[in-house]
């Protein structure tokens, strides 16, 4: 996802000024990405949100503390948002990773068996013993289930997080955070 | 993982001073833990090194209106070029952790499939480290930490000697 661009940075204006545009910038990107995220199926729009927030996070980390108190927290926050994104986009990469490993497993059982077939009308089910995977598909098949659970666990605590976070006014109060500075 | 080192900023100092500061810290923090990344026994250094350079390329865009453009664009691409060769010897290591984690809850019949994708994951480490080694040796050759430190004295309105 591309970054929003930035309008009215200055060089030669203060850090404060200049970060509060940014924060405001990415504060609203991440924001955009709800209500569309908060569907399972919606995974792209969750990985963009989890990059919204890894872009939020590092704005506020290396000029949080030039703000009002609330950006500290605010910080925290992101950052714990966007690990919890981070282990869902993990679930979300590894799935289809095992499951196509699964495959490729299958494939290679197939292909050793008609191999060990040789000239045979049909293949004998005796055969399957050789399979050099024969003992392998069960804990391939389990991880992937692992990770599809994982996945739903994850997603629930999610929603759980950002509730919380709107219920709290995370919105409103940093962006009355990086109206005030520090002394 | 490595703490990032904390720089002092205030408020009301000019960006673009503040820019200088940060990156300089920020380059060196990078460089420091190119030591010892190539060492698949010991994953934390990559992982590190791969803090470090996302830490760093967050910076460069958080500060892009203080550098020169020209410079700016082909000293950040080398950054994201570098942070992508990390990420992929550090996603085989992330990976293996978490299936050998996993396979440690089944049983051995069951785990027989677990290894045999830690195996394949292997195979990744070792094209990743590949991609890294090359990766740092064209950091080297293209003068990577020096452009970084160059952008920042342009940010603080440093002349170049030869300039």
């Amino acid at each position: 996802m591309k970054a929003r661009k930035i309008d009215g940075l200055d060089a030669d204006g203060t850090l404060a000024d200049n970060a509060e545009r940014i924060v405001l910038v990415r504060l609203d990107e991440l924001c955009g990405f709800m209500p569309q995220a908060a569907d399972p199926a919606e995974w792209v729009a969750l990985h963009d949100m989890r990059i919204a927030a890894k872009r939020l996070r590092y704005i506020l980390e290396v000029t949080g503390h030039v703000f009002g108190p609330y950006a500290r927290s605010a910080t925290k926050h992101t950052k714990d948002l966007q690990d919890l994104l981070g282990e869902i986009h993990d679930c979300d990469v590894q799935i289809p990773a095992t499951a196509a490993s699964a495959v490729r497993l299958l494939e290679a059982d197939a292909e050793a068996l008609v191999a060990l077939a040789g000239n045979a009308d049909d293949l004998d089910p005796e055969l399957l013993r050789q399979a050099p995977h024969l003992l392998d598909h069960t804990g391939v098949a389990a991880l992937e289930a692992h990770l599809r659970a994982r996945r739903r666990v994850l997603f629930a605590r999610f929603l759980e997080q950002w509730d919380v976070l709107e219920r709290k006014g995370f919105r409103a109060r940093l962006e009355y955070a990086v109206s005030e500075r520090t002394a | 993982m490595a703490k990032a080192e904390d720089i002092s900023i205030t408020a009301d100092e000019p960006f673009r001073l503040a820019a200088a500061r940060i990156v300089r810290t920020r380059t060196e923090e990078l460089v420091a833990h190119a030591d010892g990344v190539l060492d698949t026994r010991d994953i934390e250094r990559v992982h590190d090194m791969r803090v470090a350079s996302r830490r760093l390329r967050a910076v460069l865009e958080i500060f892009a209106v203080c550098f020169p453009p020209s410079e700016f664009k082909g000293v950040l691409k080398d950054v994201k070029a570098l942070a992508d060769a990390l990420g992929e010897r550090r996603d085989p290591d992330v990976h293996i952790a978490a299936l050998q984690a996993f396979g440690k809850v089944l049983t051995p019949t069951q785990r027989r499939g677990v290894t045999w994708l830690v195996a394949e994951q292997r195979e990744l480490q070792t094209a990743g480290n590949e991609v890294l080694a090359a990766a740092l040796q064209r950091m080297e050759e293209r003068g990577l930490r020096e452009r970084l430190l160059a952008l920042a004295d342009a940010a603080e309105g440093v002349e170049e000697e030869d300039a």
